[in-house]
């Protein structure tokens, strides 16, 4: 059974359009990360999906059942909010039972739901504090708190941790990791933080301009880009990206950046013919090093530009042929800038017309 | 901080200053009446209540404070049943005209009592409204509707939408979330509407005076004005009714104080 299944969702605001044609579908107790930059349409989708936001066109399902003409108070589905939204007025204990209470559940239940759930997010001292005596990430607690101990079909997390600071963030991502271990209920998470997407997602949506660009598994998302914007969004740095155009001759297929050449040691024929020969080249910092390797490598020299020491890696940048490259190598290398220095490429990312194309091995 | 002495100086004035009519007719209100008539004026009473008796008892005084409480009272809750879910639309909704709509309020806010006498006056003739409290509470009702609305909207446009949605997910229809979560949070913005509606409709003269002509039904400003004989003007009496016209308003406004200044400030600082 799908938890959760939408169908070519559109949505307009006055005459902007938001949401393009989006479908997806989750399976039971997936989890499944929405991930794009601000304004892509990713929140809309949520809003959706929880019904806040009514779509112009398309379907919602939820655990099988079309919630098109079901309100928010009955689609069974929890939402964890951005800034938590807890009721102020309220103390921890009641903002938990609140949503129990109106659903009419008996005294009973609801006092063991909230045992359970305290214990389980270990909140059991802050019960009865009202939510401005809570720091920020026993407030996110309680949040999660609240959606929680409605047991849902549905979770929907709307960027909940970009209110906290980075160390906690690190923590919080892990237990909301175990959290749906442990559940095993679907759940929705919209971030615009790749790292938590990559961590926390089985499935990973990609969206930019109101359009999905990549559906997949977090490693298929990193190693298999299905565009030039799901391969600059995704990685940290980013991929260095070269727009070119391709030439073949008898020894090979050569890529043009500029002054920058790439040339690789294949014939690949019907790449080229497809095309007028323009493409972009992608190279992710880390599939780059600067020790020497053999001949399955292309090797390129520029001279050093700077270099950002990260502790456990270090970023160089270098200029090659007034092209930027950057790489991710070991520190403890001496690379004083200015200095010149041969970089090996062990992999590339070619994309045609804003579509990937897989590179023959050479 | 070299002005403070300045700063307190000012602000004792203004205090002095505002309070200096109402300590004088408190202190008249205790004195005797050769006392109140003396020249040179005395400043101490002597600590006399028989204007209180007399204005009370024998000009059955009370009479007019209930009328009073009657007629604020029910302006204040009518005011406030129509003004809330008013300023909960006009806070939340993707309202066409919003803009115009709360301008125009404040537009109908600006006319001079005088200029709507007459149709109000006829109105009330037609709907047999003269000489009846509801008759006064109904343009009472108008009358303090823009400046209820426009303050609760500000409150309810400060309170994060997040968390109405929080309760809509949490089960609540759109009234219940009003009342169970947004009312609550808006509270002090709720005893600043009511506050001020109540102090405009006990203090109101010139409707009551037009509307009210039968003295069973009088609220108290018309009663005082009312109250001076032919020959004489009893000021002593009119002290002590002035100030047991006074006396509820200051300890309404005492015992929610809190909530007043925080509705006043709203908008100031962040809720």
């Amino acid at each position: 059974m799908a938890g959760l299944e939408l169908q070519r969702i559109e949505k307009t605001f006055g005459r902007t359009r938001v949401l393009h044609d989006v479908s997806l579908e989750a399976g039971d107790g997936e989890f499944i990360v929405l991930l794009g930059p601000s304004g892509c349409g990713k929140s809309t989708l949520l809003r959706i999906i929880a019904g806040l936001e009514a779509q112009t066109r398309g379907s919602v399902s939820i655990g099988g059942q079309c919630v098109d003409d079901v309100p928010p108070p009955d689609r069974d589905i929890a939402m964890v909010f951005q800034h938590y939204a807890l009721y102020p007025h309220l103390t921890v204990r009641e903002n938990l039972a609140f949503g129990l209470k109106m659903r009419g559940k008996p005294q009973a239940l609801i006092k063991a739901r909230i045992a359970e759930t305290a214990a389980l997010l270990e909140i059991h001292d802050l019960l009865d504090r009202k939510p401005r005596e809570l720091s920020g990430g026993q407030q996110q607690r309680v949040a999660m708190g609240r959606a929680i101990v409605r047991k849902p079909k549905l979770f929907l997390f709307d960027e909940p941790l970009s209110n906290l600071d980075a160390r906690l963030r690190t923590s919080m991502r892990v237990e909301l990791k175990r959290l749906h271990q442990r559940l095993g209920t679907t759940m929705v998470y919209v971030t615009h933080d790749q790292t938590e997407a990559m961590t926390l997602g089985h499935a990973i949506v990609v969206m930019n301009h109101g359009r999905i660009q990549q559906i997949g598994r977090p490693e298929q998302i990193y190693h298999e880009p299905a565009n030039p914007f799901v391969a600059g969004f995704i990685g940290n740095p980013p991929m260095n990206v070269f727009e070119g155009s391709f030439r073949l001759d008898q020894r090979g297929l050569e890529f043009r950046a500029g002054e920058l050449t790439f040339r690789f040691p294949f014939q690949a024929r019907d790449l080229i013919d497809a095309d007028t020969g323009m493409a972009t080249l992608g190279v992710r910092p880390e599939d780059v090093t600067l020790e020497p390797q053999g001949s399955e490598c292309i090797a390129i020299t520029g001279t050093i530009d700077l270099v950002e020491n990260l502790g456990n890696d270090s970023i160089v940048h270098l200029m090659v042929k007034g092209q930027s490259l950057t790489v991710r190598t070991s520190p403890g290398l001496r690379l004083p800038a200015g200095e010149s220095i041969t970089a090996y490429v062990k992999n590339f990312h070619l994309f045609i017309n804003e579509k990937r194309v897989p590179l023959p091995s050479p | 901080m070299t002005n403070r002495p300045v700063l307190l100086g000012g602000i004792l004035l203004a205090v002095l200053g505002s309070l200096c009519p109402f300590l004088w007719f408190v202190l008249t209100s205790f004195k005797s009446q050769i006392n109140v008539e003396a020249i040179p004026p005395t400043w101490w009473p002597d600590g006399r209540l028989v204007f209180y008796a007399s204005a009370l008892i024998e000009h059955r005084f009370l009479h007019y404070v209930r009328n009073s409480a009657i007629v604020a009272g029910g302006t204040t809750v009518i005011a406030l049943a129509v003004a809330t879910p008013a300023a909960y639309a006009l806070a939340r909704l993707r309202l066409p005209g919003k803009t115009w709509i709360l301008g125009g309020l404040l537009c109908v806010a600006m006319f001079p009592p005088i200029v709507i006498a007459g149709p109000v006056w006829q109105i009330l003739e037609r709907l047999g409204g003269l000489n009846t409290h509801w008759g006064l509470i109904l343009p009472y009702v108008s009358l303090t509707l823009p400046l209820a609305v426009w303050i609760l909207t500000t409150f309810f446009h400060e309170l994060p939408v997040e968390l109405e949605e929080a309760a809509r997910i949490d089960g609540c229809t759109t009234w219940q979330a009003l009342y169970k979560i947004m009312l609550p949070l808006a509270a002090p913005g709720l005893f600043t509407a009511a506050i001020l509606t109540f102090i405009y409709a006990w203090n109101e003269f010139f409707f009551a005076l037009l509307i009210l002509t039968d003295p069973e039904r009088q609220t108290l400003p018309v009663g005082i004005a009312l109250f001076q004989g032919e020959f004489i003007t009893p000021w002593g009496e009119l002290a002590a009714a002035s100030v047991v016209a006074t006396l509820p308003l200051i300890v309404i406004v005492l015992l929610f104080q809190r909530g007043i200044i925080d509705g006043l400030s709203a908008g100031a600082v962040k809720g």
